[in-house]
């Protein structure tokens, strides 16, 4: 999949999953309060308890695709792994696992360094799937309506919802005027590709100034007096699901403090 | 009366004079078609009455009071004048169809209630309820401009103003489209004002037709009129509907008995070819 149609792909995904019509305040809190306990203390048990029940609610109850969920996860592993390590090798105090003698000095493996990098691996991939979960099931538009009820600032709501629905929009234009720049025998070396990307930029730049002009045009023909008011509408939360969502919270707490003392190594 | 336009000239910044001195009445509940070639003013004409413009000569007035360009006069003349652009991409900007549709009812400060009702309304007016909660990248062209409709129809407007609203749509959205207008013009007695230049197109759905030609009106009638007049049709690059120009090749070419109003739809022409058929019937008895 090339980069927008993986964009596309999570867009789709997030209005039309089994889950779409279900409260953005229930996927919101249940995402949210998991993630902040997943990254709050590092043990084991707990991140792998919210990696695997992450996975299931999306693939299982919102019936999203498999490789597009997996798919997410293949940069920031990239990332992490790397970042990973480097914890285990150059990290660390105390109690040492391995000792490889080089000619200048003693390289130590410490035994809480590799703990580190494991339970920073855990944590993150528990994290990134409650961010996962959230992103692929709830839209741009109701993450919205939720951020104005929660009173984020009024111009950071306006801009994303803009920013959202033009990102598609200019997607499109420049696809279409590299599309034409390759029927018209763009040649594919290295100088003349940088050439066609720059001509690229530059007309997308104009393109967006005009619409910017334009679009202001149209909604000042509805009434526009420099306030995006939005309808603040959507599927209040159920209070049963709620529950459900605080007692796996405080089940997940509980969890964390028998497990705090398992060690990884 | 509900507009009345008084030698209303426009001239751009760049010094193209885009409308020279135009006089208009138009009457509540009249479905009006301006047709004219690319750059002979329709919607330089069109912008003026919903306050996107300012005349740089002449004046207009709205219901007999001249129009007002402060804040508070403009909302309240863009609540009773809707304007539908030509492209639904500059109009569609927000996230959801359903968000898009209400922020003109928001901006006219109704209760969530109320706005909620006008929405519902709007989008099954057109049809569109079903994409309520969708993105506007999700809508092909035709539901697009649907959608960009019901955005002006939820502010409950008495006249609507569309710049080119069947371009670039394929054949069964523009006849949807077509169906939609007249539609809402019976129905809710809205006053319709459309820019075109689909000639075809015209005389479906207007009952009174003004063509344009470099920023003047050069004919004013029903459109059974203005087509009849063929040489200034030509004069001013445009061409009778093909039904017309038809039955004008068959009264010149081949002189049959034909008025000088040319039929212009496929009822019209019916009529007429069944009485041509009646005649050539009685000149055969008679022989």
């Amino acid at each position: 999949m090339s980069h927008s149609e993986t964009y596309a792909e999570i867009d789709r995904s997030a209005y039309t999953n089994a889950l779409a019509k279900c409260s953005p305040i229930t996927k919101t809190f249940f995402a949210l309060s998991a993630l902040i306990i997943c990254a709050s203390v590092s043990t084991i048990i707990v991140p792998v308890v919210i990696f695997i029940t992450c996975t299931i609610l999306v693939l299982s109850l919102a019936k999203v695709k498999a490789c597009l969920y997996f798919n997410l996860f293949v940069y920031p592993t990239y990332m992490l792994v790397l970042s990973c390590i480097f914890l285990a090798l150059f990290f660390g105090s105390g109690t040492t696992i391995a000792e490889i003698q080089l000619p200048w000095f003693t390289w130590s493996i410490f035994k809480n360094g590799l703990s580190m990098s494991i339970t920073t691996f855990l944590r993150v991939e528990g994290a990134l799937s409650c961010l996962f979960f959230l992103v692929l099931t709830t839209s741009i538009t109701d993450l919205c309506v939720l951020l104005r009820r929660v009173h984020v600032p009024q111009v950071m709501v306006e801009m994303s919802m803009m920013i959202y629905r033009y990102i598609f929009l200019f997607l499109e234009i420049s696809e279409q005027m590299s599309l034409a720049q390759k029927l018209r025998l763009r040649r594919s070396g290295w100088l003349s590709s940088i050439r066609s990307l720059a001509l690229l930029i530059g007309s997308l730049f104009i393109r967006t100034l005009d619409q910017g002009e334009r679009t202001l045009v149209a909604m000042n023909a509805r009434g526009y007096d420099g306030e995006i008011r939005i309808l603040e509408d959507f599927v209040s939360p159920r209070k049963l699901v709620l529950l459900g969502i605080v007692l796996f919270d405080v089940l997940l707490i509980i969890l964390l403090f028998l497990t705090l003392n398992i060690g990884v190594v | 009366m509900i507009f009345k336009l008084e030698k209303l000239s426009h001239r751009y910044s760049d010094g193209t004079l885009a409308l020279d001195e135009v006089s208009l009445n138009f009457t509540r509940g009249e479905r009006i078609a301006f047709l004219g070639t690319n750059g002979s003013g329709k919607t330089t004409l069109l912008n003026h009455l919903n306050g996107i413009l300012k005349p740089t000569s002449g004046s207009i007035y709205f219901e007999d009071k001249p129009l007002a360009y402060d804040a508070k006069s403009l909302l309240n003349l863009r609540k009773r004048v809707g304007f539908v652009f030509q492209d639904p991409n500059d109009q569609l900007f927000a996230s959801s169809v359903k968000q898009d549709v209400a922020f003109g009812p928001l901006n006219l400060g109704y209760t969530l209630e109320r706005v909620k009702q006008l929405v519902d309304d709007a989008l099954t007016t057109v049809g569109m309820t079903e994409f309520a909660d969708k993105p506007p990248h999700f809508l092909s062209g035709g539901q697009k401009k649907r959608v960009a409709l019901a955005g002006v129809l939820a502010m409950q407007p008495e006249v609507i103003i569309m710049d080119e609203p069947t371009s670039s749509l394929d054949p069964i959205a523009t006849s949807d489209i077509l169906h939609l207008l007249l539609r809402i013009n019976k129905e809710n007695g809205v006053t319709l004002l459309l820019a075109t230049h689909d000639v075809d197109m015209v005389p479906l759905f207007a009952d009174k037709l003004y063509i344009l030609n470099k920023g003047k009106i050069v004919s004013e009638g029903t459109p059974k009129t203005s087509f009849s007049n063929t040489e200034l049709i030509r004069e001013v690059n445009l061409r009778s509907p093909r039904i017309a120009h038809l039955f004008e090749v068959l009264k010149k070419e081949n002189g049959l008995p034909i008025d000088n109003e040319f039929p212009l739809t496929i009822s019209e022409a019916r009529k007429e070819i069944l009485r041509l058929l009646e005649v050539t019937k009685e000149q055969i008895k008679k022989s």
